[in-house]
């Protein structure tokens, strides 16, 4: 009985507690078959637009389509979403088998279908012989397994996932990390993912949605986030940054003539006007030598972190965060250097 | 499958609702709702028989008389009950003056002994005698003993020193018994001097319980060994075996006087009319005894029970219920009374 | 199948309106000879349609407009929320009309001079019958419906039909009545009453402070604040006491010994009070026996404030700890046990960790002792002495020698100011802390056993009371069977079989005197338990799970009832439902009604601290699973409530059977009820009598209980028990 996925839409959500506005105005799309991550800061609204897309919060303004549907004022029951909740939020009084079949056997299957559907999700998720086992017997990650294939039992059209790794220790997140996004991928499901790791974020979605302060601060694929972040709060939150106060001197077709300190760089301008600008550097973009060109500075921290080594550098721009490969040679502390930019890795913040 | 569920609940509510809402509203013709306000043995033989003579078929709710009157007042709207029987004239008497209850006057008024008549007339023909008692105390034989008192006789034996925490009387604002009382004591003495008096029964009172009869309970359990109330309820407690005995103050005493009375607004007011003429006849009157009551009933005719207290034998004061029943002279006498007796010191 | 979506049921209930407004008799019909449907549809058992086009009762077809723009609102295409305003407009419409006509026309004409000039004529009609009740229940859901197609609640129908349903119920069967009565203070037959109304409600027998600087009493309010926190506070510990020995010690008895604590909640009226005058009155047995052995003298110590506190604690400990013990299982031994990793010591785990997570369990019981000991008169009118409550004044300013309802009235103002004081401090001292315990992560961890301090201070506590409650019961038992407790201790069968004699000549016949109001008594107490239990847990539900405006009023409504003392509402019952619309008096369905809303805060209150520990993401994983809010109760929430569940119908069912101040004036002759037939036997000195059928009463109440708990089960949380060891995997 697979079913089709479906697209998930807002068209200018709000959602408002009294004075409060948890959601402020948001429109994205999430398409057919993709996994789509919102990502945040804690308190910036991306768990309450989960909670809208699975209908646990109503919308205070602004409509939301599943599919070509208008699902704006259908109740949670009504629509066909699943959720995989941070607590799990399994039932407690019930099996693992009880668990996983509790969705089919609610939708009026007979005990033995539902139980059949169930013992194949538990199948697909890797916990078959624990069907009896209560949830309080498992082990965590077993009991997030148990979660995610009770989501999954009913194919549901959008599959939400609310911070699901939080509760994991660091090897095991990895791990069930690769086996969301590969479950994901083998039955084409349109998934909804919250996290407010950035880290845990690139590394599943097909395009990212980072929000702040209730709206959304951009839309991209994780690499366009990355490299090409539109604005101060992306470029700071998405990977590690060096933000430097620069002057965009002229603009020349795409490319902009942009003075850093003593240094001249060309980059484009992405529509910022001349004047006083902000610039993004990525601490690889960033290389250190003895001498040569570039911006002298002092070396105020060292740190070897096997694969990479981490730089403090104090220089007449402020203090840099550079990291180079873990076998280059090392700068102790107090060393003088000459900090060098490269062509990649380095934008211009428009806004 | 969850709607159903939903709506089979409320399926459920309202088969139960239809189950329970059978009204047992007598309205038709042929029949009748009493109010009773006596003990349950002498209502249920009274009804039984009255079917039984008339063919008419009676609902019965027993209450305590203060509970009917409430009940009365309250349904005042859209009266439920046709006749309220027995219990204590006082609430009857309020239940007149407000207008609450019917006049009638019944052929059978012609053998009733003189109170009866009386209480008629004083309410205009709206509730009338059916039984009397007379108030008095009593006194647990095996404490009075063992203190080594004389056996009281009068109201004045009862301001004894020795009898310090041994009296109980109820508390007049909760008990019609407790305010025949006062009111007693006010015609027997006169006003100061009845309040002087119960200023000094005062210091003897080891509790103003709630209820008329509980001093009557309570020295029949030896919890006090002097218990005021009507006659009646001791003798109740007398013919169980409490080792107790019942006395007529030599002073003189006042009574209380059960009463009837049809509702006003009744809907089946020629029933109605049909038990108050019928309860007047010295035959319903004589169910009395085989109940344990031992009130005197209202009719000359009825025979009076050996085991009631011989009113030949008690001197009765000549007791005013038109003044002492009127609210207004209840409400300053029971003020003057929280005033000067309860809130005293001891 | 996916749930019907919320038009396709508010077309189930348009029609339901629709037929009940067309066929069934819309006004009261007397049933009691049988149904009667002559001249039917017209006739006194006609439909509203028949008899409004029959010109009798013209107003009833201003019904059509509600109905028309309904079927309108369901027929039409559009937007869901614009169809679901077009709904709820004709929902609201028709209730407003209808009890609108309602109020306004009574039995004898217009009920208000305004309207009377209005429209002139002289209109009468009886109480709401069968169709008119359906149609206002069908015209209040087609309203709630609307809202929830315009999304009210997540859009949940279910949801706010259950709001609307409860509240609507509770404005009828709590607001309306009690209002009416309380109105009394300010308002008597002469009209606005203000200058006695300060006069009273000012008044020193109430707030006199006298015995602070002389022997004479202070006043009833005082005394009865005083009472109401002593025993809420001790009620709370012992029921804390006895759900920690069953929870959390391997006491070789603690099964007998809880079951027994149960004991005092099923006993009559009266009669522990009896009991107790019995056992420590002046000439008690153990007042006896002290004064022949020691030669100490005998007193009458036990009537007043001490006497009250006793029984009234014996009486309410049972539902403190029916409501603490679920809360006290609910705790995650994981968060203990973490606190014990963290070096805490036992006691300071406990101190630290499981006290204030008890703290909703220890508020709501706390709260419910305190209104309980308010609203409580029995106890004090046979124990009280000298010592006056708020309640006793009230019953006496009722049914006393000197009637004054403006006075009742004014007093049941102070008891429910207390009330809402009392509700207040509870809120501020539960505050807004989390207390999720109950979370869908399986928690493997143990049950931290109690300090040993706090273990042996519950069982030196527990046992004597137990032993003390088994030595009343004997006492009440006794009674039963002898001739005169107290006095007179020969072996004898007559007092039940007075009660309860059975003629078997010809198939049984119950010819004893007790039997029919202990037919009706059961009949009333089974159907209303069920319910209370039932309205009670939605609340608490809704209370805990929704948020909606006046939702804190709403839940002190809840209480309103509860607070006040059951002659006040009886006489409000009396004074609300005599009349039409809503006329219900001398039906078994009023007592239903009125035991439903009395007792539904104890399931409120319970529902209420255990939901407080359950976590919400359960209900909210159910629901995205496709379960609607119904099945999501049923098969999630009401597992996990089953402790709740079980408080609650235990103590409606009981309070259903044992109370007596509401239902004396409720009772009629084909309903009446067993305590005001004990009552009647107390007032005529037939102790025995009393005592054997209670007697009879507990053995039943016992049955009940035992199959209620059979029925219910027990929680399930995978929680591992304390003797268990540790599993091998």
């Amino acid at each position: 009985m697979a079913k089709v996925k479906a697209p998930v839409e807002f068209r200018n959500v709000s959602k408002r507690y009294g004075a409060v506005t948890a959601v402020d105005d948001v429109s994205f799309r999430i398409p057919a078959g993709t996994l789509v991550t919102l990502l945040g800061p804690s308190g910036c609204g991306k768990t309450t637009t989960l909670r809208l897309i699975a209908g646990l919060e109503m919308a205070s303004a602004g409509r939301i389509f599943i599919g070509d549907e208008d699902v704006t004022a259908l109740s949670a029951a009504e629509r066909d979403v699943s959720m995989v909740f941070q607590s799990y939020a399994l039932f407690p009084h019930m099996s693992v088998l009880e668990n996983v079949a509790y969705g089919p056997s609610v939708q009026g299957l007979k005990k033995a279908d539902a139980e059949a559907m169930a013992a194949e999700k538990i199948r697909l998720v890797g916990l078959s012989g624990l069907e009896k086992r209560a949830p309080s017997e498992l082990s965590g990650g077993q009991q997030q397994r148990v979660a995610v294939a009770r989501a999954l039992v009913l194919e549901p059209k959008v599959l939400l996932f609310d911070e699901p790794l939080s509760n994991l220790d660091a090897k095991l997140r990895r791990r069930v990390r690769d086996d969301i996004r590969q479950l994901q991928t083998d039955l084409a499901l349109t998934v909804a993912y919250v996290t407010h790791d950035q880290e845990e974020a690139l590394a599943v979605s097909d395009e990212i949605i980072v929000m702040s302060n209730a709206k959304i601060a951009q839309i991209g694929s994780p690499h366009a986030l990355y490299e090409e972040p539109s604005n101060l709060f992306v470029a700071d939150f998405i990977g590690d940054a060096n933000i430097i106060d620069a002057t965009l001197m002229a603009c020349d077709g795409r490319l902009g003539t942009i003075q850093l300190g003593e240094m001249l760089l060309t980059l484009p301008h992405r529509g910022a006007q001349p004047g006083t600008i902000k610039i993004a550097a990525r601490p690889d973009a960033l290389t250190l030598s003895k001498d040569g060109e570039g911006l002298p500075g002092t070396v105020t921290k060292s740190s070897y972190l096997g694969k990479v080594r981490e730089y403090t550098v104090k220089t007449a721009l402020g203090d840099l965060f550079i990291t180079a490969p873990g076998r280059s040679d090392a700068f102790p502390p107090q060393s003088h250097v000459v900090v060098r930019f490269t062509n990649s890795g380095i934008v211009v913040l428009p806004h | 499958m969850t709607r159903n569920l939903t709506l089979s609940a409320l399926g459920g509510l309202f088969v139960g609702t239809a189950v329970l809402a059978f009204p047992s509203m007598a309205q038709a013709q042929g029949q009748l709702t009493v109010y009773c306000s006596v003990q349950e043995e002498w209502c249920r033989p009274m009804v039984e028989a009255f079917e039984k003579d008339t063919g008419i078929k009676v609902s019965m709710t027993r209450k305590s008389s203060g509970e009917t009157y409430a009940q009365i007042k309250a349904e005042a709207s859209n009266p439920k009950g046709d006749v309220w029987w027995g219990g204590t004239g006082d609430p009857h008497m309020q239940a007149a003056e407000e207008g609450l209850t019917e006049e009638y006057k019944s052929p059978n008024m012609a053998n009733l002994q003189d109170w009866a008549v009386k209480q008629w007339s004083q309410t205009k023909g709206r509730t009338i005698g059916i039984y009397s008692g007379a108030l008095g105390f009593a006194y647990n034989t095996k404490l009075i003993a063992s203190k080594g008192i004389p056996e009281p006789k009068c109201w004045a034996d009862l301001l004894d020193p020795k009898l310090k925490d041994e009296v109980q009387v109820a508390d007049p604002n909760s008990s019609g018994t407790s305010y025949t009382m006062l009111a007693t004591l006010v015609q027997l003495m006169g006003e100061d001097k009845a309040f002087d008096y119960m200023k000094k029964l005062h210091k003897n009172i080891n509790q103003y319980t709630k209820s008329g009869a509980a001093p009557a309970k309570a020295t029949s359990l030896g919890e006090t060994t002097v218990g005021i109330a009507f006659l009646h309820d001791h003798v109740t407690m007398i013919v169980e075996g409490a080792p107790m005995k019942a006395v007529a103050p030599c002073e003189g005493t006042g009574y209380e006087i059960g009463s009837m009375s049809i509702i006003k607004g009744a809907k089946n007011l020629e029933n109605a009319k049909k038990w108050y003429d019928w309860a007047l006849t010295p035959k319903a009157q004589a169910m009395a005894a085989a109940a344990r009551s031992y009130q005197v009933p209202s009719n000359k005719d009825t025979p009076i029970p050996p085991q009631s207290p011989k009113m030949a034998d008690i001197k009765l004061i000549d007791f005013d219920f038109a003044k002492y029943g009127s609210s207004a002279e209840r409400k300053r006498l029971l003020a003057k009374w929280d005033a000067e007796v309860k809130n005293q010191p001891k | 199948m996916k749930p019907k979506t919320a038009p396709e049921t508010a077309l189930w209930w348009l029609g339901l309106a629709i037929a009940s407004y067309c066929l069934l008799p819309w006004y009261w019909i007397d049933l009691s000879n049988g149904l009667n449907v002559t001249g039917w549809p017209v006739g006194a058992s006609g439909s509203a349609l028949a008899r409004g086009i029959a010109g009798s009762k013209p107003w009833l077809l201003t019904l059509l407009l509600p109905l028309g723009l309904a079927a309108l609102a369901l027929m039409r295409r559009g937007q869901r929320e614009h169809r679901g305003a077009l709904l709820a407009l004709a929902g609201a419409l028709g209730l407003a009309l209808l009890l609108a006509q309602g109020f306004l026309i009574g039995l004898k004409g217009w009920n208000a001079a305004w309207a009377a000039s209005l429209f002139g004529g002289n209109p009468t009609q009886d109480g709401l019958g069968f169709g008119g009740f359906l149609t206002l229940f069908c015209f209040l859901l087609l309203l709630c419906e609307g809202l929830a197609m315009r999304g009210f609640c997540r859009g949940d129908a279910f949801i706010v039909s259950a709001i609307g349903v409860i509240v609507t119920t509770i404005i009828i069967f709590v607001f309306f009545p009690v209002t009416r009565v309380l109105s009394q203070a300010v308002w008597g037959p002469e009209g606005w009453i203000f200058g006695t109304f300060i006069t009273k409600i000012t008044d020193r027998s109430i707030w006199g402070l006298d015995c602070l600087t002389s022997t004479l009493n202070c006043g009833v309010a005082w005394n009865t604040v005083f009472l109401g926190i002593f025993v809420g506070v001790m009620c709370t510990l012992l029921g804390l006491a006895f759900a920690l020995i069953a929870t959390r010690t391997r006491f070789p008895f603690k099964r007998a010994l809880t079951l027994f604590s149960v004991l005092p909640i099923i006993t009559p009226p009266f009669v522990i009070g009896l009991a107790l005058i019995l056992i420590f009155g002046r000439s008690g047995v153990v007042s006896n026996l002290l004064y022949e052995w020691f030669s100490i003298p005998r007193s009458r110590w036990i009537y007043g404030f001490t006497g009250i506190s006793i029984a009234q604690i014996l009486a309410f400990t049972p539902i403190s700890f029916m409501m603490l013990i679920g809360v006290v299982q609910g705790i995650a031994p994981s968060l203990e046990e973490a606190s014990q990793t963290l070096r805490a010591s036992r006691w300071t785990t406990f101190r630290t960790i499981t006290f204030p997570l008890l703290r909703p369990g220890l508020a709501n019981a706390f709260l419910v002792g305190f209104i309980e000991s308010l609203a409580d008169f029995g106890n004090p009118l046979v124990l009280g002495g000298n010592f006056e409550v708020l309640s006793t004044k009230i019953f006496f300013a009722v049914v006393g020698s000197a009637v004054d309802e403006s006075r009742a009235a004014i007093l049941a103002m102070v008891l429910l100011g207390f009330t809402l004081l009392a509700f207040w401090a509870q809120q501020a001292w539960i505050g807004k802390k989390v207390y999720t315990t109950v979370v869908g992560k399986g928690d493997a961890g143990l049950p931290s056993p109690l300090p040993r301090p706090i273990a042996w201070l519950c069982g030196l506590v527990t046992i004597p009371w137990v032993i003390f409650s088994l030595a009343l019961y004997a006492l009440i038992l006794v009674g039963g069977f002898v001739k005169a407790l107290g006095r007179d201790y020969t072996p004898t069968l007559q007092h039940l079989t007075t009660a309860f004699k059975i003629n078997l000549d010809g198939g049984p016949i119950f010819t004893g005197s007790a039997w029919d109001s202990l037919f009706a008594t059961l009949e009333v107490a089974l159907l209303s338990a069920p319910l209370t239990a039932a309205i009670g847990l939605m609340t608490a539900y809704l209370l805990s799970r929704q948020s909606f405006a006046g939702k804190r009023s709403f839940e002190f409504g809840t209480m309103l009832s509860f607070a006040i003392p059951g002659t006040v509402i009886g006489v409000s019952y009396i004074l609300a439902f005599n009349v039409p619309p809503f006329e219900l008096t001398g039906t078994g369905l009023i007592l239903v009604i009125c035991f439903m809303f009395r007792n539904m805060p104890v399931g409120v209150r319970a529902g209420l601290a255990t939901l407080s520990q359950i976590d919400k993401s359960l209900d909210e994983a159910s629901l995205t699973l496709g379960a609607g809010s119904a099945t999501t109760l049923r098969r999630v929430i009401l597992p996990l409530l089953r402790p709740a569940i079980l408080a609650s119908l235990v103590y409606s069912f009981v309070r259903a059977m044992t109370s007596v101040s509401a239902v004396i004036f409720l009772v009629s002759a084909k309903y009446n009820m067993a305590t005001t037939y004990i009552v009647g036997r107390v007032e005529a000195g037939e102790f025995g009598i009393a005592i054997a059928y209670s007697a009879m009463l507990i053995v039943f109440m016992l049955a009940v209980i035992l199959f209620i708990q059979l029925a219910v089960g027990e929680r399930r949380l995978g929680r591992r028990a304390l003797s268990t060891p540790m599993p091998t995997s």
